[in-house]
């Protein structure tokens, strides 16, 4: 299932988001707190440039041979027992959990926090089939009693004050709550615990699968990931197939630098290295254990303008330095991955068209490659997405009539040499002072809140024969 | 549904139409990791001081609490110190022969209502039972396979005697170590897994592997740090000078 | 006196329209450092905001007629970070042709900002400031982060003689210009820009500098606008002699 085009346009999100005062100033202290603690974490490590390098390069080798380490997986896994799923869209991923949950006889799934299940929009077909899905991360815990979307890949509810949570719980809880994220979290934990217990499906994404072992990697700091692959009959992973990973040797790099990108911590409290069912002789575990392959529109990205985008490990850090997203937050992108990245994702999941505004949305300032911990180039696949929507005829014809014209002037001195002029006679009702205060049209967009210098009344070219005897007479002067 | 040979062989259709890709390889493995495991604890033995410094500042900087004491005979003293200042009266705790060390008579008179963990399977009624004791107790004693003074974390491998929560429902979770589960970096740790998962003895990497950093954390609210939210609130690692096991 | 050192100047669009006293400033202390300054004719834009949008066959026809303006330049000097960037960065991989792309390649190598200029080939680098008290330095995105060049602007603003640094508080941080995202997006652009000068105002700098045209008209535009005693100009301007 691709996502509906959205009903509001972008700019319409984005002026909403910024009208909204409480979450500008979740975002500013999250962004702004993450920013600093990742900072100071690569601060005391200095080898953590080279691994960023490593890591680069291992998901680079990883998918210059993805379908053998796929072969390897899947190997691993069935030899442990486990079983594997392959899905092409969002549909077919949905299809086989909901396969799955029906064999089970499971009345609630519990799930730990993962952005698969999101893309996939497994919550809705679950309760559809009539199984209860309970998120059980706190922050996702929190998005779902609100009926919302996550609005960052790491702090889902990074758009809510504690008040604002307090008046959820109170209201869906039936119970009185005071706005203390100590108290908050404490509750959380007494309803979530029971559920941990109760449940017969535990779903989850992954952050790794390492394919020489068939081990899935899940890194959590709550302990939920821990709870939903041990108490559970059946555990579920879904998981992208880009997020492979050669052995356990090449794990260890990416677990160097992801927490310490993502949160600033050494480590995320948990990491969870789960192999297969549970094993003879011991007391828990899952007696099912399967693994969903998707694809979903990463594969035909193999050999794609944003095969970049598959080395991406969902830790946030672009969200955070990202100069848009700290203004907007996550909702106004309108799709299940926010952020830079998450444009290059929507992009992938759901083709170009749903990107025809998203991919203006950044300056490509390039903050987020200097975050990234394995360096993807996000402006540089920002631009060809540009590319696309303006070769595939996407973009509005006006935009193209536009830079077409502007090309054909930048690209004859004649012409050019036309607009010094004519612009000084067009702007001259307009001029207060040597600049603009107001415009009509596009131009208008800029004077709303911007003055624009006024053409200056002699160009740098006009003036340079002037400026060329200068040097003549400069030079006759010092040499006499 | 897509199949197995129709999934790997869209990929493999889109490898082939990839070009000018640069060269990339994955890291290094260790040719032969449990001799160098087996080095490595052997350089530990003579560095280990210096590597449990350092993991006692990261454990703590974590929010571990850390503890040391003389012999394996000083652990049931320690645990009953913190069973009693938490007010907290059942523990579950990994078998002797697992934990190496044979606490809980020694716990029982502390007046600790002490549970050990089955090493073999048991029947459905009894995996219940214990189901029901684990979800009901105040803390959890378990061993280490590694403690990584790089990050102040606790590795441990699940298997018979070793049930993945019992460093995980209690909301104390007290681990025992030694010397010998030191290891200084990450890097190191790689080398572990590579031994456990390379080992001839299939139950060596064990169905989970954990690395705990600490007590269980969110930030989900205002990113205000909060411990305890489904695992542990409070984490111990009791350090034991003379080695566990002799 | 001889001149040692040839450089054109690559005025670029904005700064041949907009901001022709820059122009003027860099081509009088070139010379008064003893650099040949010429002034290749037939120049427009550098392609950037084609290239930034989308437009790459049209931003590489400006491409394939700027190259040959400059291949005699011994040095090609640029008043814009994101202009050199696109000379240095872009302009090789839209050259399809191989003799047009090893000229391309040539032409980045010569290409410098101009503070990389003065520092790494004139080797100057110490001025005395046009304007007295306070000055700070917003750092454009396309000479931080795709020159990787923090140090050379900092050079010379420290010693500048006559006028007291400060650094910006967050001064990687974008001013929300971004070419066309400044009218495509223009509140979130201004609410970037708004952080920007908050910042700015902060220091209690009378003077902000910037290498970079397209930042100076959206941090110029949003000053003015805002009624602000503190005045946005471009590095060239605030050099004057030792």
């Amino acid at each position: 299932m691709s996502e509906p085009e959205l009903a509001t346009p972008l700019r319409q999100r984005a002026a909403r988001a910024l009208g909204d005062r409480f979450l500008k100033q979740a975002l500013d202290i999250a962004t702004t707190k993450f920013i600093d603690l990742r900072r100071d974490a690569f601060g005391d490590f200095p080898e953590g440039e080279a691994l960023r390098d490593r890591a680069r390069a291992i998901k680079e080798a990883t998918l210059q041979s993805l379908d053998r380490y796929v072969d390897q997986l899947v190997d691993n896994i069935e030899r442990l027992g486990g079983h594997v799923h392959y899905a092409a869209t969002a549909d077919e991923a949905r299809a086989i959990v909901l396969d799955i949950a029906r064999a089970s006889g499971a009345r609630m799934a519990v799930k730990s926090k993962s952005m698969a299940t999101e893309e996939i929009h497994l919550n809705e077909a679950l309760e559809a089939i009539g199984v209860t899905p309970v998120e059980t991360d706190l922050g996702e815990y929190i998005i779902q009693l609100a009926h919302e979307r996550p609005s960052h890949i790491i702090a889902p509810a990074i758009h809510k004050t504690k008040g604002q949570v307090a008046e959820l719980f109170a209201k869906e809880l039936k119970r009185e709550v005071p706005a203390d994220p100590e108290v908050l979290t404490r509750i959380a934990r007494e309803e979530l615990r029971q559920k941990f217990l109760q449940a017969d499906l535990g779903i989850t994404g992954a952050n790794f699968a390492v394919a020489d072992t068939g081990t899935v990697v899940l890194v959590t700091n709550e302990g939920n990931g821990r709870m939903v692959t041990s108490l559970p009959r059946v555990h579920v992973a879904v998981m992208g197939v880009e997020k492979l990973v050669p052995s356990m040797t090449d794990l260890m790099v990416f677990l160097a630098i992801l927490a310490k990108s993502a949160t600033g911590q050494k480590l995320s409290v948990y990491t969870t290295l789960v192999r297969g069912p549970r094993r003879a002789g011991e007391l828990e575990g899952p007696e099912d254990f399967h693994l969903v392959l998707i694809d979903n529109g990463r594969i035909a990205q193999l050999a794609g303008p944003l095969r970049e985008a598959l080395y991406c490990l969902r830790c946030g850090a672009c969200l955070n330095v990202c100069p848009v997203y700290r203004q907007i937050g996550g909702h106004a992108y309108g799709y299940t991955y926010p952020g830079p990245i998450g444009i290059l994702l929507t992009a992938m999941l759901n083709g170009p068209r749903s990107v025809k505004d998203l991919a203006h949305a950044s300056s490509l300032c390039g903050a987020c490659v200097d975050a990234c911990p394995v360096r993807i180039d996000i402006p540089r696949m920002l631009i060809e997405l540009r590319k696309e929507v303006a070769e595939k005829g996407i973009a509005p014809w006006s935009e193209r009539v536009l830079f077409k014209m502007l090309a054909h002037v930048l690209g004859s001195p004649p012409l050019y040499r036309l607009a010094g002029p004519i612009g000084r006679l067009l702007q001259r009702p307009f001029t207060r002072g040597g600049v603009i205060p107001r415009l009509p049209l596009f131009l208008g967009e800029w004077t709303r809140t911007r003055d624009l210098p006024a053409v200056a009344p002699r160009t740098f070219s006009e003036r340079w024969s002037a400026l060329a005897l200068e040097a003549d007479h400069a030079h006759t002067e010092s040499a006499r | 549904m897509s199949s197995r040979t129709e999934f790997v062989g869209r990929i493999r259709a889109e490898m082939a139409k990839t070009r000018g890709l640069f060269p990339a390889t994955p890291a290094a493995r260790p040719p032969r990791p449990t001799d160098l495991a087996d080095a490595i604890r052997r350089e530990l033995a003579e560095r280990w001081p210096q590597a449990l410094d350092r993991f006692r500042a990261e454990f703590e900087r974590v929010g571990g609490v850390f503890h040391r004491v003389r012999t394996s005979g000083d652990v049931a003293q320690i645990v009953g110190d913190i069973a009693r200042e938490r007010n907290a009266h059942r523990l579950i705790t990994w078998p002797a022969d697992v934990l190496g060390l044979d606490v809980a008579a020694d716990l029982r008179r502390h007046g600790v209502e002490t549970t050990i963990m089955p090493h073999q399977e048991v029947v459905d009624a009894e995996r219940q039972r214990l189901r029901e004791v684990i979800a009901d107790a105040d803390l959890g004693l378990t061993g280490v396979d590694l403690a990584v003074a790089e990050t102040g974390s606790l590795v441990l491998r699940s298997g018979p005697g070793r049930p993945r929560s019992t460093s995980l429902l209690p909301p104390y979770h007290v681990a025992v170590f030694d010397r010998t589960a030191l290891v200084e970096s990450l890097e190191q740790v790689g080398v572990f897994l590579e031994a456990w998962h390379a080992s001839p003895d299939a139950s060596a990497a064990g169905a989970v592997i954990t690395f705990i950093t600490g007590p269980s954390r969110t930030a989900d609210i205002e990113l205000t740090l909060t411990r305890g939210v489904h695992g542990p609130k409070e984490v111990h690692a009791i350090f034991v000078e003379a080695p566990i096991r002799g | 006196m001889t001149a040692s050192v040839r450089a054109s100047l690559m005025i670029t669009c904005l700064g041949d329209m907009f901001f022709p006293e820059v122009g003027v400033a860099i081509v009088r202390l070139l010379r008064r450092l003893g650099v040949a300054v010429d002034f290749p004719p037939g120049q427009t834009c550098c392609g950037l905001p084609l290239f930034n949008s989308g437009y790459h066959d049209e931003a590489a026809a400006v491409a394939r007629r700027m190259i040959p303006l400059f291949r005699n330049s011994e040095h090609v000097v640029v008043p814009s970070g994101s202009c050199a960037w696109m000379v240095k960065h872009e302009y090789p991989g839209l050259m399809k042709d191989a003799g047009l792309r090893r000229e391309a390649d040539e032409l980045a190598r010569r290409t410098w900002e101009l503070s990389q200029f003065l520092v790494r080939v004139v080797r100057k680098t110490r001025f005395t400031s046009a304007v007295k008290g306070r000055i700070t330095y917003h750092d454009s995105c396309h000479l931080l982060r795709g020159l990787h060049e923090a140090e050379t602007p900092r050079t010379i603003l420290k010693d500048l003689q006559g006028a007291e640094f400060v650094e910006l508080p967050a001064s990687d941080e974008c001013c929300g210009f971004g070419g066309s995202f400044a009218v495509r997006l223009p509140e979130v652009s201004t609410a970037i820009l708004d952080r920007k000068l908050a910042n700015v105002e902060a220091t209690g700098a009378e003077c902000l500098v910037a290498c970079d045209a397209g930042c100076l008209m959206q941090m110029r535009g949003g000053l003015s606008r805002r009624g602000s005693k503190v005045r946005a100009v471009h590095l060239a301007e605030l050099l004057t002699d030792e």
